[in-house]
């Protein structure tokens, strides 16, 4: 205890405001700013690939990419979609639970106990993998989530595996708002977003989750599986020291939360410069009215490609004076890289043989 | 008309090993003279006997044509010669002022009086030195400064200066060597030292290429090049060794593990919140003007110096964060900081080799009640001697008596002996010959190959461009850019640095 006031003092270990240099593999460039635009649409989110085409939700809609015609509506706005490769669909609503989507169209739910929340949704072989970011909150209630648990508070988070007709198993819990995952090689990769980290889980649970990429530079998101790499990796939001030292800060997010519009909170955000209200655009980095890219902003485009080892190899940027943020999703498909901007109201594609390595 | 100063048939020897042989130099009045070679050549040894610090073992010397045999170097200064040398020899303890008219005070001195008169000639010069800051508290590049500016205060006809630009900033270089021209065009005659070819191309009007001793080639500095220079001064072609070539057109490593993350560390004004990282198996090479904090933030990373005490930010290595008071724990965890001022800081210059070594080893393995094992001194000497050719008698050979080359490559012998998984080096080629800085050169890229994770500081562009996988560059106490080897160039990183 006395340890952690002297650390908290002085501002070292856990209690060190300090975010990780996007460097290296992560150095900036405009490749979200320069991708051409696949299709605009209000916050398009979860991109999947069913039967050869390659399908988003935005909102309620589940809609194609090519014409954007809507292929199915639910509800709810959709929080999250997988596709098995018999075709079901498995949708994720919005403070509801997962439902499963026949290729002919008949619709079954799984329980809410175990798929509330759903924040990623991944099918290995016949059984679907639940990310459940919080046992609290609503998947549209991240950033009151990320506010709640604070730098260091143990999160509510769980990835549950389904087996199709089996009974549901929980294989990692107390995560810290795991928003995507991929199987790979038999095992399963979790991003954990407030954690800034990638998870290993062993489906069978015979092994504890092991962290194979973590002390991130931002809120890592949906993972999707690379042609000729091991994962690419979407990141919504940069990490900044102004909300680093707000997550230490409990009474202040306690008073921020009670007093405050979320959209005017500092917490991380998918998209930022809409309204004069929003605290410190660009860390007040606006200079003759124009925001340096470099400026510690709340939102953020990033995309990652992992190899094997999960080590970044290249990433695609949209920085703080770009408008493509809050990327949430991606999907390589026929030699081209698609990235859902939830922030930005767009999916924008790129060939992906231009993408070469930093 | 007989030349300012001649030398005929010069000849210096050490216990009956020749540092000079039979060497005959000419300077002419209001000549710049460049004198190059590599380390271990002569040259120091031939600066030192016209400044009277050496006597000759026999030839002559003639000033004006007339012969002339100098004591102590009081008589040379006397007889209108100063030297400035590449070891400084100021009083740390003075100010700027004091050390300038060091030797020249009246009985009574009135200090605001010297402030005066030492600011007035600073600003003559263009040295933008405080004159009544101490010299203990300067920079090398400002102790540099007030040397010169001690040396041409004292009005000589010939001034030698000994590696004068080796930690200058581009900038002071201009003006150094704007400083130098004005002086010829007055009548001063000039000797300099110089590694960087460049320097003495542009700049002198001879060059004399002295190689182990003896006199090799002297001839105007239009009709040289510097393949011909340096063919004069190492027997052998090293151009393209060295920096011919270009950053772009070679291979670069690919990028391992992430060893080190440096996050929003900061120490003072001289480091402001800089982030950075190193991977294995690759070069990082780290540019940036004196000043930009690159030292001290390696420094602060090897346990040299702390960092603010207050949210001075974290150094994570393998993902662990670290904080070193003293640099034995960073050593045991496997960084070495390869130090810029190795005469300073370096080694214990009367010691042997297989001393300093080993109280390098001592620091990863050894503890208060450890014996100091001779044969194990003697095996590890011979071990480093071998391995990056340390040219000395043997391993109980002292330091003091090695090349500055050679020194250079016992400070990173002793860094090595040390195991690191990351290995900074800071100006690891000042004041080394172009022999000696080809051979560091293949030892830093062969770490990098070896996997282990290399950090090369450097003032010098073409070597950073040369060398480096990935290039950051420092300004104001942080990195503000970072480029691929391939995208790199001069203009590109220099206006990262300035602007």
């Amino acid at each position: 205890m006395l340890r952690g006031m002297i650390d908290r003092f002085v501002g070292r270990g856990d209690a060190a405001v300090t975010v990780p240099p996007m460097d290296g593999a992560l150095r900036p460039n405009q490749k979200l700013e320069e991708a051409h635009v696949a299709i605009e649409a209000g916050a398009p989110d979860n991109l999947v690939l069913r039967r050869g085409d390659v399908l988003f939700s935005s909102g309620r809609d589940l809609r194609r990419l090519d014409t954007g015609a809507v292929v199915r509506n639910f509800d709810r706005p959709i929080a999250c979609v997988a596709a098995a490769a018999d075709g079901r669909l498995a949708v994720g609503l919005t403070g509801a639970e997962v439902v499963i989507v026949d290729p002919d169209g008949m619709v079954a739910s799984l329980p809410i106990a175990h798929t509330g929340c759903a924040t990623a949704l991944a099918f290995l072989g016949d059984a679907l993998i639940v990310c459940r970011g919080s046992a609290r909150y609503a998947a549209d209630q991240w950033k009151r989530d990320l506010m709640e648990t604070g730098a260091g508070g143990p999160g509510t988070g769980s990835v549950v595996l389904m087996p199709r007709g089996g009974a549901p198993r929980v294989i990692a819990d107390q995560l810290r708002w795991p928003f995507g995952a991929l199987a790979v090689n038999g095992h399963i990769v979790v991003s954990e977003s407030w954690a800034h980290r990638l998870l290993l889980l062993d489906p069978h649970g015979s092994s504890p989750p092991r962290p194979v990429l973590f002390d991130l530079p931002g809120y890592p998101a949906r993972l999707a599986a690379a042609s000729d790499g091991a994962a690419w990796l979407t990141v919504f939001a940069p990490r900044s020291q102004l909300i680093e030292f707000v997550l230490r800060e409990d009474g202040y997010r306690r008073r921020m939360m009670s007093e405050i519009d979320p959209d005017y909170w500092i917490a991380p955000a998918l998209a930022n410069g809409r309204s004069f209200l929003e605290p410190i655009q660009g860390g007040a980095l606006k200079q003759m009215g124009v925001l340096k890219p470099w400026a510690p902003s709340r939102s953020y485009g990033l995309i990652i490609k992992l190899d094997d080892d999960f080590e970044p190899t290249l990433s695609l940027h949209s920085r703080a004076d770009g408008s493509r943020h809050g990327t949430t999703s991606v999907l390589e498909h026929s030699a081209t890289l698609f990235v859902a901007s939830k922030g930005g109201d767009v999916v924008v594609a790129m060939p992906v043989e231009q993408l070469s390595e930093q | 008309m007989s030349p300012l100063l001649e030398m005929r048939s010069i000849t210096k020897e050490y216990r009956g090993v020749a540092a000079v042989e039979d060497v005959s130099f000419a300077l002419e009045t209001g000549e710049i003279h460049a004198l190059v070679g590599e380390n271990g050549a002569g040259k120091s040894t031939l600066t030192k006997i016209i400044a009277g610090a050496v006597t000759p073992t026999s030839g002559t010397m003639l000033l004006d044509g007339k012969p002339i045999v100098f004591a102590v170097p009081k008589d040379a200064l006397h007889a209108g010669i100063a030297m400035v040398y590449q070891e400084n020899s100021l009083v740390p303890a003075l100010t700027v002022a004091q050390n300038i008219f060091l030797g020249r005070e009246r009985f009574f001195n009135r200090m605001r009086g010297i402030n005066i008169a030492a600011q007035q000639f600073l600003q003559s010069l263009n040295f933008g030195v405080d004159p009544t800051a101490s010299v203990g508290s300067l920079g090398a590049a400002q102790r540099q400064m007030v040397e010169i500016a001690r040396a041409v205060r004292q009005q000589a006809r010939i001034i030698i200066f000994d590696e004068p630009t080796a930690s200058l900033t581009p900038e002071e270089k201009f003006h150094f060597f704007g400083l130098m021209k004005r002086l010829k065009q007055s009548g001063v005659s000039i000797i300099f030292i110089s590694h960087a070819l460049e320097e003495a191309l542009q700049n002198a009007d001879r060059i004399t290429v002295l190689r182990d001793g003896k006199h090799v080639l002297t001839d105007a500095a239009a009709k040289l090049d510097r393949t011909a220079v340096i063919r004069a001064m190492v027997g052998r072609n090293l151009s393209g060794e060295i920096y011919g070539v270009h950053a772009g057109s070679r291979a670069v490593r690919a990028r391992g593990r992430k060893v080190l993350s440096v996050q929003n560390l900061s120490m003072g004004s001289l480091v402001r919140n800089t982030s950075f990282s190193v991977f294995a198996g690759q070069v990082t090479g780290m540019f940036g003007l004196i000043g930009s904090g690159r030292t001290e933030t390696a420094k602060i990373i090897a346990g040299v110096l702390k960092r603010d005490m207050l949210h001075g930010g974290e150094v994570k290595l393998d993902g662990r964060p670290v904080r070193y008071r003293v640099p034995q724990p960073a050593v045991r965890d496997g960084i070495v900081y390869v130090t810029e001022d190795r005469k300073l800081e370096g080694f214990f210059e009367t010691m042997s080799i297989g001393g300093n070594l080993n109280v390098s080893a001592m620091a990863t393995k050894g503890g208060i009640f450890t014996l100091v094992n001779l044969a194990e001194m003697r095996r590890l000497a011979k071990k480093w001697i071998d391995a990056i050719k340390i040219r000395a008698i043997n391993g109980d050979a002292r330091v003091i008596e090695l090349s500055g080359g050679n020194q250079q490559k016992l400070v990173i012998a002793k860094s090595l002996v040390q195991t690191p998984k990351l290995i900074i080096f800071d100006e690891p080629t000042r004041g080394v010959d172009v022999g000696a800085i080809a051979e560091i050169h293949q030892f830093i890229n062969r770490l990098a190959d070896e996997g282990l994770a290399v950090v090369v500081i450097s003032s010098y562009l073409p070597e950073i461009m040369n060398l480096s996988d990935r290039i950051l560059v420092t300004r104001q106490g942080r990195v503000v850019e970072e480029f691929t080897a391939r995208e790199a160039t001069e203009e590109r990183i220099m206006y990262a640095a300035v602007h």
